[in-house]
């Protein structure tokens, strides 16, 4: 007989420990399940395999000692693998199914998910009404899936960021701009910060759930850093910027129409930002190239010309 | 298609399509392809194996049942492996974002059903945990009703590459946010050919009628599969080297890895020391002034010798704003 499918096996495995109502032994799993090898250490060899590819797909499978020789039983806790019913109406259904045909995260795990929630419904035809959205998520972000347990749970997270370690009560994610941030207290500062996530390295670390500090009362909205001007440490400068009609539907958009104190009537926009980082405000305005102009406080003025000036060799003949 | 996953894969896909199979009873066989993208032939095969699983004595509940026929597939609802199942941390980060994204789109949930799905999604996940903030331009209202209802507008729009503004007249067929900016994919008069514009940077759009039928019809392939020449934009699947498109070399500071990192057609081609040699792809003279004076005065253009003055030029020309002659 042809070797038999890994999946069948696995497949088998997991209706094995699913039924179970007591412990099993290796040796009693082996009896049940076809296609494990017969020595000892192979078989032991193959199970753990199989064992860690359901825990890694999040199949909650437990230990327990038995009186065999093997001393182990497993099972898989029905609780902590089904899901209690999420009550879902049919236009419920519906609307979540067109949120993840309609939303491209760069891997079909939307899918996936609605499919374990047990969530029916046909999948939309092509040229939907919607538009589409792409929201990058897993792909390059390994920190994001942990940061969104932490946040579930409760739990603290000690991360490296830019070279330190921080140890953070994440109070939500949020995705801007095409970047992914965590925002919440930094303890070892004291005060609250908004971090990229993708400048995160490594996996975040996260504590016991529950032990995290944040205060019940943590404005999320009114911490997040939305723009990079907003990163810095030092005092808050507002600055006004004016803006042409060619980059002003841009720049509008981008800061929301509160940022607009001047219209004029060819479509040019005076806008005032709160800036703690200059360095990050002026790089934003050159990018901008002779399309906007920083008007106020003179000393933000004299940046931009500075850095300008640093541009423009003295006596160079072109 | 995705390619052929390992056996974690499959046992996901299988569980996947068991669960949900569950909840429809039966389904076409091309409906489960689509969605759970296999062709239908794979699906078939994979089912078909997966029909023979199961362990003795077969009790109702160990069985996998699915009954495959010509056309459909079915299973019987209350196995074991086709009930709702918790989810991993991805998957709730991937459905509450999905949910969130969509929600974030102007006119997206007009029946609340979408908001109403997250609460009590957010409840079984442990409240909410995730937002998502999407550019919401001025003409997006605009640009979608011309797609839906199948119109042309007459728009100004300007080219951040080239820094020109001009009139167009274009038949929007495709609206995608990527990157935080919302694009459409359209057909331009101008160009006589399909282009891609941001949403924001169209400063005026008049509705000029329907659109040729003939531009209607001429099917377009996914966003992310679509050659279009560049209309001003960098973001990453969006841009795609033009026929205008030059290659440049620049020296830079190791300490502006991190912005040349984020433009899409820029690669490391050189390391010499603490001065890595980056190449990338210029679609316009504008787009290149704004990189070089975003890098610094340090930042030195390698090749074409030309471009070296673009820099110093453009500061000039800012200078000239800010009523400062260069120093």
């Amino acid at each position: 007989m042809a070797q038999p499918d890994r999946l069948e096996r696995v497949t088998d495995l997991l209706l094995v420990l699913l039924d179970t109502n007591r412990p099993l032994s290796l040796r009693e799993i082996a009896e049940r399940v076809p296609g494990y090898p017969e020595g000892h250490d192979a078989r032991r060899q193959a199970f753990e395999r199989d064992k860690k590819l359901l825990r890694d797909e999040g199949v909650p499978v437990v230990t327990a000692s038995v009186e065999s020789e093997d001393q182990t039983g497993y099972s898989v806790d029905p609780d902590a693998y089904y899901l209690p019913d999420l009550g879902l109406d049919p236009d419920e259904q519906a609307a979540l199914n067109l949120a993840v045909a309609g939303v491209h995260l760069g891997e079909p795990i939307g899918r996936e998910a609605l499919s374990k929630l047990g969530l029916g419904g046909r999948w939309p035809r092509r040229g939907a009404p919607l538009p589409l959205v792409e929201l990058p998520l897993v792909d390059g972000l390994p920190a994001l899936p942990a940061l969104f347990d932490a946040v579930r749970t409760g739990a603290v997270v000690t991360f490296a960021y830019r070279g330190e370690t921080r140890t953070v009560d994440v109070a939500g994610i949020r995705f801007r701009g095409g970047h992914w941030y965590a925002v919440g207290w930094d303890r070892d500062r004291g005060e609250a910060r908004t971090f990229r996530v993708d400048r995160i390295d490594g996996l975040p670390a996260a504590g016991a759930a529950g032990s995290s500090e944040l205060p019940g009362d943590f404005d999320t909205d009114g911490a997040f850093a939305r723009e990079p001007w907003h990163f810095g440490s030092g005092d808050a400068v507002e600055v006004d910027v004016a803006v042409d009609a060619a980059e002003a539907p841009q720049v509008v958009t981008a800061l929301g129409p509160d940022a607009v104190v001047e219209r004029s009537d060819d479509g040019a926009v005076v806008v005032r930002l709160v800036v703690t980082d200059v360095e990050a405000l002026v790089s934003w305005v050159l990018d901008l190239l002779d399309h906007a102009e920083v008007l106020r406080p003179p000393e933000v003025r004299a940046a931009v010309v500075s850095r300008l000036q640093s541009f423009v060799v003295p006596g160079a003949a072109r | 298609m995705s390619p052929a996953p390992d056996t974690a894969g499959r046992l996901r896909r299988l569980l996947a399509i068991l669960t949900w199979l569950a909840q429809e009873g039966e389904a076409p066989i091309d409906d489960v392809a689509a969605r759970f993208d296999l062709t239908p032939n794979a699906l078939v095969a994979e089912l078909e194996m997966a029909a023979c699983y199961g362990v003795p004595p077969y009790s109702p509940d160990q069985l996998l049942e699915i009954i495959v026929t010509d056309e459909t597939v079915s299973t019987r609802v209350g196995t074991a492996l086709a009930r709702p199942r918790r989810l991993s941390p991805r998957e709730g980060l991937a459905l509450a974002a999905s949910a969130r994204a969509l929600l974030a789109v102007p006119g997206s949930d007009d029946s609340g059903a979408l908001s109403r799905a997250l609460t009590k999604l957010d409840r079984a996940l442990g409240g909410p945990t995730v937002d998502v903030e999407l550019d919401t331009p001025a003409l997006l209202d605009v640009v979608r009703h011309a797609v839906d209802r199948g119109e042309r507008l007459a728009i100004t729009y300007y080219s951040a590459s080239s820094d020109q503004t001009a009139e167009r007249t274009i038949t929007p067929r495709h609206l995608f946010a990527s990157e935080g900016h919302w694009y459409v994919d359209a057909w331009c008069e101008v160009a006589d050919g399909v282009r891609r514009f941001r949403v924001d940077r169209i400063a005026s759009a008049t509705p000029a009628g329907p659109a040729a039928p003939e531009v209607l019809a001429d099917e377009l392939p996914a966003p992310g599969d679509r050659p279009v020449g560049p209309a001003g934009s960098t973001a990453r699947g969006a841009f795609v080297p033009g026929p205008d498109s030059r290659r440049v070399r620049v020296a830079t500071d190791r300490s502006m890895t991190w912005l040349l990192e984020t433009i899409p057609s820029a690669a490391p081609v050189d390391d010499p020391g603490d001065r890595p040699v980056w190449e990338l792809f210029v679609g316009g003279d504008a787009w290149l002034e704004r990189l070089l004076l975003r890098l610094g005065p340090d930042a030195e253009v390698l090749d074409p010798v030309e471009d070296r003055a673009l820099a110093p030029d453009a500061a000039a020309r800012i200078l000239a704003r800010y009523g400062s002659a260069p120093a």
